[in-house]
């Protein structure tokens, strides 16, 4: 997988996330996050592991009791920072919070300073770009936000930067469907015990029909099994911060599927001039970092190091 | 991979090849019957995004499986009318195209590695996908004279062509690059 490939397997991550919340509004809101993360996960783990049964055993007998660790910490972080997304989102209206959502990309160079990793002028210029779009969007509501709302998704957004930056070392050193099953496994049992925590009856509690089971199939399929798996793939070849500035263009996605979607599948939302100029800042900034200014000579020098 | 190194005959590997695609067809494809635009007739189809990797991966045993799958599907979904020939005929056309383009008539193997190889992947969904739309709207419309012909058109063409390259080039990047599957070589390059 070259540079251009890795940058179009991001964009793609990011469409099938950004079509969560109309899968999602094929579940009944009585279901809980944990228990569409433990059940989609899990079912993703069980796929990912027939198909790639041989590939998984080879990986686990490499890298042993280090992958099962890293896994796991991915498992707490990807747990983590969804727990306090899911809390923080309420005390948003849906556009407000999806749009302080994508803050992670600001954190991001936060984080890979704080880890000792250098962040070079082009990413700057994008982060400040996306921002500026993030600030523009959110215009006049800014005032009304609640700042534990807040604080919840900047913490939030900080766990999501560390678990990136660590997705990215680790996906350079093992074999990505292992990493991928392994951290869908542990998700699964986190999000199990939370699950129980807070709705002791689980399975029983769900008012299982036709259409919950067949979108958390679909989740599990899409959200998880692939474009988890891809992304993780990409990230051997894309930097953190360039996947982190993808990821934003998250927005966007969900931008045009309230305007051109029916509304049985998604709330039907008209943007207005501010999250449109929002989301053309958040697509310039995507492009400078995905854009090589050097040309053909350092893309060429990254292929023949493949 | 397995079919590839066995030695069983060439019918009963093509035969095989057949059924394990059409299952795997249809383990994307019934979930999505939940989702209906103009019931009964089309719906959302990510499924759509196997088009180019059965054609192009798999050949006449894939462009077959995507018609039978579609057709299973179909019956599934309790959607069966005359039109399903229509849609039979539309659905191994779609695959069968990729398939003619890259093992018959391109001069290079099958690649997706610059703007140029992306381009020549979006021209060739894009004639599937008008293909498919003339096929199956004029059926419908002269069996069902109340469906609205455009938005029926409209529907097959962005579904024939938006997954196919929003999530199956993305797939077929993953297979080819990552998972060692191997596309059909171009006749001409060899």
């Amino acid at each position: 997988m070259n540079r251009l490939q890795a940058n179009i397997c991001l964009i793609c991550v990011t469409l099938c996330w950004s079509t969560e919340v109309i899968i999602f509004s094929c579940i009944p809101g009585d279901v809980l996050p944990f228990t569409t993360n433990f059940i989609c996960n899990g079912i993703a783990a069980i796929l990912l592991g027939i198909c790639f049964f041989r590939r998984i055993k080879n990986e686990l007998s490499r890298s042993g009791k280090k992958l099962i660790l890293r896994c796991l910490l991915l498992g707490v972080l990807n747990c983590g920072y969804n727990s306090l997304y899911m809390y923080g989102i309420k005390y948003f209206d849906v556009s407000t919070g999806a749009f302080t959502f994508s803050m992670t990309v600001v954190v991001l160079p936060v984080v890979l300073i704080t880890m000792k990793k250098s962040v070079g002028a082009k990413t700057w210029l994008s982060v400040g770009l996306v921002l500026a779009g993030i600030v523009i969007a959110l215009g006049g509501k800014m005032a009304q936000i609640q700042p534990l709302g807040l604080l919840l998704m900047l913490l939030g957004c900080v766990i999501r930067a560390v678990f990136i930056v660590k997705l990215n070392d680790f996906a350079k050193e093992h074999d990505a469907i292992t990493l991928s099953t392994f951290v869908s496994v542990f998700v699964s049992v986190i999000s199990f015990v939370l699950w129980f925590i807070f709705q002791p009856e689980t399975f029983a509690a769900i008012p299982w029909t036709g259409t919950i089971i067949a979108s958390l199939f679909i989740y599990a399929y899409f959200i998880v099994a692939f474009a988890q798996t891809l992304n993780i793939f990409a990230q051997k070849r894309a930097t953190a911060t360039e996947s982190t500035i993808i990821y934003s263009l998250e927005i966007v996605f969900s931008l045009i599927w309230g305007m051109i979607l029916p509304e049985n599948l998604v709330e039907r939302a008209i943007p207005t001039p501010f999250h449109i100029i929002g989301a053309v800042l958040i697509v310039a900034g995507s492009i400078v970092e995905i854009i090589e200014f050097k040309g053909k000579r350092r893309l060429k020098n990254v292929s023949e190091k493949q | 991979m397995f079919l590839k190194n066995s030695n069983l005959p060439k019918p009963v590997k093509f035969i095989l090849l057949t059924v394990i695609l059409t299952a795997v067809y249809l383990i994307i494809a019934v979930p999505f019957k939940v989702m209906s635009v103009i019931p009964g007739f089309t719906d959302i189809r990510p499924v759509m995004l196997l088009k180019p990797v059965f054609g192009i991966f798999f050949g006449i045993p894939g462009c077959i499986a995507f018609a039978i799958g579609n057709l299973i599907g179909d019956i599934i979904s309790d959607s069966v009318r005359w039109t399903s020939i229509a849609g039979f005929a539309a659905n191994f056309l779609g695959p069968f195209i990729f398939y003619l383009f890259f093992a018959k008539i391109a001069g290079k193997d099958f690649s997706l590695r610059n703007a140029k190889d992306l381009l020549k992947h979006f021209a060739v969904t894009v004639i599937s996908s008008v293909i498919e739309a003339l096929l199956i709207a004029p059926a419908v419309k002269l069996l069902y004279p109340e469906v609205d012909f455009m938005l029926l058109s409209l529907t097959i063409f962005l579904n024939g062509t938006a997954f196919p390259l929003l999530l199956g080039v993305p797939l077929m990047i993953l297979m080819q690059e990552e998972l060692g599957f191997k596309p059909l070589k171009s006749e001409k390059s060899a």
